[in-house]
């Protein structure tokens, strides 16, 4: 290689090595800003302070969710498995909701530590499954549920 | 080896070879892409949550994937044009920049469709995956914009360049945000031998079909808009010339 180009083509890796590095900092110092959700743990650890809109993400417990048959109310329990956090919502949730189903809330905390949500999204997993399969698992006792850890971190 | 790679730079040699490649690869292409989509959007089986929505993941996963190749694919080129000022890379980054561009719109397209079944939205500004991959289209269109509001090709050529090069790193942000952070976005499938068990062969084969595919389309189409460059920029050579009176 004649030594021009191998000048230029150190310049190149330079920049991208320092770039990287650069971007890898930010990226690291920016964790909880980029995170799209708070874990039922963290909230109870109190790292959300009162009063602050935020998202927070988990399962819905099983048996947990209590709609009101004459509107479109529902309570339910999110958790991580190791935190709870009810939850009170007003309007329609997305099909995918349901027992056991990963969701993100946004909302607010009240002052009875009920999570007030104005929105929910479900959360999908990275299970993909047949309804025979699914049937087969439940059949031997190994339901999805119970060997896909949460979701979330 | 040096001859070799000097030779692969001039673009009358590239356009002899790839004409003679052009046609298997497009009937390669055509197989894929027939079973693939048969297969994946007619007879994949229903998840047991999503039922036929999860259709849609065999497009947009196989889309998705291919469209972080363009990036390294331009940052190969960016630094052969930059150190070896070969044309033919520049003619080939050009015309992926372009096709990395839709590739992202289209990923992002079907991953809303998607989103708006299961997740209940079309669209999470606070979802790291999903920004970043917009961000991913957005730096492809601004590569695109930056060539054409420079007059001297040359110099647009080095600039579009540096910014594919720097843009790179972006994709490495794609592939980890959903490690990385909390998002809504799912982490990657991760394949299974097993037919008793989630993500099994009944799902992979049919994506890893539409893959190949996919990266084959991508290969005609990049193949094709560097033979119309060649032809454009050459129009003054004799073999070019040469080829125009043959025909």
């Amino acid at each position: 290689m004649k030594p021009h180009r191998r000048k230029k083509l150190g310049i190149i890796i330079f920049i991208a090595a320092g770039l990287s590095v650069a971007v890898g900092f930010t990226a690291f110092a920016l964790k909880q800003n980029i995170n799209m959700f708070y874990t039922p743990t963290q909230v109870a650890e109190g790292e959300v302070g009162s009063g602050q809109h935020f998202r927070i993400g988990g399962m819905v417990k099983t048996g947990t969710v209590l709609g009101a048959t004459d509107s479109l109310k529902v309570n339910f329990v999110t958790t991580d498995f190791i935190s709870d956090v009810p939850i009170q919502y007003e309007g329609i949730l997305p099909d995918l909701f349901r027992e056991g189903q990963g969701i993100v809330a946004e909302g607010e905390m009240d002052a009875n530590g009920v999570f007030q949500a104005s929105r929910v999204l479900a959360k999908h997993d990275e299970n993909f499954m047949s309804p025979e399969v699914k049937a087969a698992l439940d059949a031997s006792g190994a339901s999805a549920e119970n060997h896909s850890p949460v979701a979330t971190n | 080896m040096w001859l070799w790679f000097s030779k692969l730079g001039s673009p009358k040699w590239f356009y002899e070879l790839s004409g003679k490649w052009l046609p298997w690869l497009i009937a390669a292409m055509v197989v894929f892409m027939t079973v693939g989509l048969v297969w994946g959007l007619l007879f994949l089986p229903p998840d047991y949550q999503q039922g036929f929505t999860s259709r849609i993941l065999i497009v947009h996963v196989a889309v998705a994937g291919t469209s972080l190749a363009f990036f390294p694919l331009l940052l190969v080129s960016g630094t052969i044009t930059l150190v070896w000022r070969m044309k033919l890379a520049d003619m080939v980054a050009k015309n992926a920049a372009i096709l990395g561009a839709w590739f992202s719109f289209i990923t992002l397209a079907t991953g809303s469709l998607w989103g708006s079944v299961m997740w209940g939205t079309w669209w999470e500004w606070t979802d790291s995956r999903l920004v970043s991959m917009l961000f991913q289209l957005f730096l492809l269109l601004g590569v695109i914009s930056l060539r054409s509001a420079l007059e001297d090709s040359e110099t647009a050529a080095k600039a579009c360049a540096l910014l594919s090069i720097v843009g790179c790193i972006n994709v490495v942000i794609i592939k980890y945000s959903v490690e990385w952070w909390n998002t809504l976005h799912q982490v990657s499938s991760p394949v299974s031998m097993d037919t008793q068990s989630p993500n099994g062969p009944e799902f992979w084969i049919a994506t890893l079909i539409m893959i190949v595919a996919v990266y084959l389309f991508l290969s005609v189409s990049l193949i094709l808009s560097t033979r119309n460059e060649i032809l454009e920029r050459e129009r003054k050579s004799q073999w070019v010339q040469d080829l125009v009176s043959k025909s």
